[in-house]
């Protein structure tokens, strides 16, 4: 839509043009909106080409925005009655359970908020993967997602410690001794960890800490790089949206250039690969999608919140001999590593092991070097990728079958 | 003699740099020292009477779990934490066992049907005397500090200190 986002520069003609005669709400908006620029604002983020094709996938990252906001707005509802004490901890939550309405769906709705998360952005990941959006010049919207996933692995084992019922006391013990296998400084970030040798008081409000603020922080502040890196070089889509129909493939290609919205073509990409083939403005057509997926996954969490709530173990006893803990979820395959490296191994599997995992996914923009975005002619990424995929799956399964022996 | 002149701009780039770095190094030594200081502090040594009574009763060769108040000793003050001390006789030996397995510290029981000590999360197993026999752990299982007194009957009680004789 050229030309009609150009801010109107009325004002100074005042005067020679007459003005409008507005109502008082819309002289307010009026009167915002020339302090503000919001109008402008506005208009840039909502009238941005997007590929047409394929607007179903692209809608992952906004669900994945969508829950973490969803994260926040129930996470400020617990901070008003947890307490950060091993001695208080519990009985807050129990207090929480037994005297607020809706106490039970707000503990449920982060909990499974947190497992919807968990998936959302493990298969936004792999369609992101799938369809190369990584490559050049988008290193750096990939980049900022694997750490935004790292953040959010830290704030769901950080979580998982606060309610102090059994499974998260044992959380905490297991969680906090793993460092101390790296060498030389391992038991230092231990103590810090803990506060002491042993988990008590101010592990407690260590990890509060980090859950509530500094965690949060940082994932604030990279949310606000990847939107701005996917704003810069445009969303990428996929090899569907950049296929030629013409029998001038270099033609067609070189018209889509010229005419191309921004924030199209894409700086430093192939040509190939600048400008999707059709696009549409990002409102009302992908904000629709996005919303549809969005409010699917949120009545998800809902359902599962009231049917299925956030369990509440007994109260914390360092003095059990009966209980068994057992991970979370995603942090199976991890658990299911620690079985498999005894004794003066152990070391390099957790740091090793994890350690080249998180660097290859880093570094997948630079490591995989091939231009083809076809995933038919990239074998030489995926297959080895699904190998390690089904290989996590694979811990997690045998995770599964040692502790609950199904 | 030679005279250096720097621009006005200049100087207010470089007064301007070392201005944000010294109220960097200020807010930096308290909150390094903040988040270090329990790398420093000392433990307050605590001791505790085992609970159950006298251990006399405890038989040979029966790993027999008992419960300790233990103070932490650090940290602002909490009350004692129930733990586990696992008295075990043998060999004319007295161990004084803590129940946290050295590999990821979770509750390590006396299994009667193996007749070894074992750990539910990834199967480690210790013997009586504590030696690390099987599973994944790297070290034995870990004492508490301890010694036992008799009181004016002549029946002996365990006393605990709220550390381990080796960390783990």
């Amino acid at each position: 839509m050229p030309g009609a986002g150009e801010p109107e520069e009325r004002g100074d003609f005042a005067g020679i043009v007459p003005e409008p005669v507005l109502g008082p709400f819309r002289r307010s908006v009026a009167w915002l909106d020339d302090r503000t620029g919001f109008t402008g604002l506005l208009h840039n983020a909502l009238y941005e080409a997007v590929p047409k094709q394929g607007g179903w996938a692209y809608t992952l990252g906004s669900a994945t925005l969508v829950v973490i906001l969803v994260q926040f707005f129930t996470g400020i509802f617990l901070l008003l009655d947890y307490v950060p004490s091993p001695t208080e901890a519990y009985q807050s939550l129990l207090y929480l359970r037994t005297n607020d309405f809706f106490g039970d769906w707000i503990r449920g709705i982060h909990l499974w908020g947190a497992y919807v998360l968990m998936l959302l952005i493990g298969i936004h990941a792999l369609r992101t993967f799938i369809s190369a959006s990584y490559k050049a010049p988008r290193e750096l919207n990939w980049i900022s997602g694997v750490m935004l996933f790292f953040l959010v692995l830290a704030l769901a084992i950080t979580g998982a410690m606060l309610p102090w019922d059994q499974a998260s006391y044992w959380t905490a013990v297991v969680v906090t001794n793993i460092p101390h296998y790296l060498p030389v400084i391992g038991n230092g970030i231990r103590a810090l960890w803990r506060g002491g040798n042993f988990v008590g008081p101010v592990t407690l409000t260590r990890t509060f800490a980090l859950h509530v603020w500094v965690l949060p922080a940082l994932l604030l502040g990279l949310i606000g790089a990847h939107l701005y890196l996917l704003r810069r070089h445009g969303e990428f889509g996929s090899w569907v949206n950049y296929e030629t129909t013409t029998d001038n493939p270099e033609k067609e290609i070189a018209e889509r250039i010229r005419h191309a919205e921004p924030p199209y073509p894409a700086r430093g990409s192939q040509p190939k690969y600048a400008v999707p083939r059709e696009t549409v403005d990002f409102f009302p057509d992908q904000v629709f999608k996005d919303t549809v997926v969005s409010l699917g996954l949120v009545v998800l969490i809902f359902v599962m919140a009231v049917l299925s709530g956030a369990p509440l173990d007994g109260p914390a006893n360092p003095a059990t001999l009966t209980y068994v803990p057992t991970p979370e979820w995603f942090y199976l395959p991890l658990d299911q590593l620690l079985v498999f490296f005894p004794t003066a191994l152990i070391g390099f599997g957790v740091f090793v092991i994890v350690g080249i995992g998180a660097t290859l996914m880093l570094a997948l923009p630079f490591i995989d070097r091939n231009p083809e975005r076809h995933p038919i002619r990239r074998p030489d990424v995926l297959v080895p990728a699904f190998f390690l995929i089904f290989t996590v799956i694979y811990l997690a399964m045998l995770g599964v079958n040692r502790l609950y022996n199904l | 003699m030679s005279q250096r002149n720097i621009s006005r701009r200049q100087f207010m780039v470089r007064a301007t740099g070392a201005m944000a770095g010294l109220i960097t190094a200020m807010l930096s030594v308290p909150a390094v020292g903040f988040l270090l200081s329990p790398l420093w502090q000392a433990t307050q040594e605590l001791w505790v009477t085992v609970q159950g009574g006298p251990i006399d009763d405890i038989p040979e060769n029966l790993p027999t779990a008992r419960i300790a108040a233990v103070p932490l000793g650090f940290g602002p003050s909490t009350p004692p934490v129930n733990r586990v001390v696992y008295v075990v006789k043998t060999g004319g030996q007295l161990y004084a066992f803590c129940n946290i397995c050295s590999h990821m510290q979770c509750d390590v029981h006396w299994e009667p049907s193996l007749d070894l000590f074992e750990c539910p999360c990834h199967g480690g197993l210790y013997a009586m005397t504590g030696r690390n026999v099987g599973g994944p752990p790297p070290q034995p299982l870990s004492q508490w500090v301890h010694r036992t007194y008799q009181d004016a009957m002549g029946h002996t009680y365990l006393q605990v200190a709220n550390r381990l004789v080796e960390q783990i």
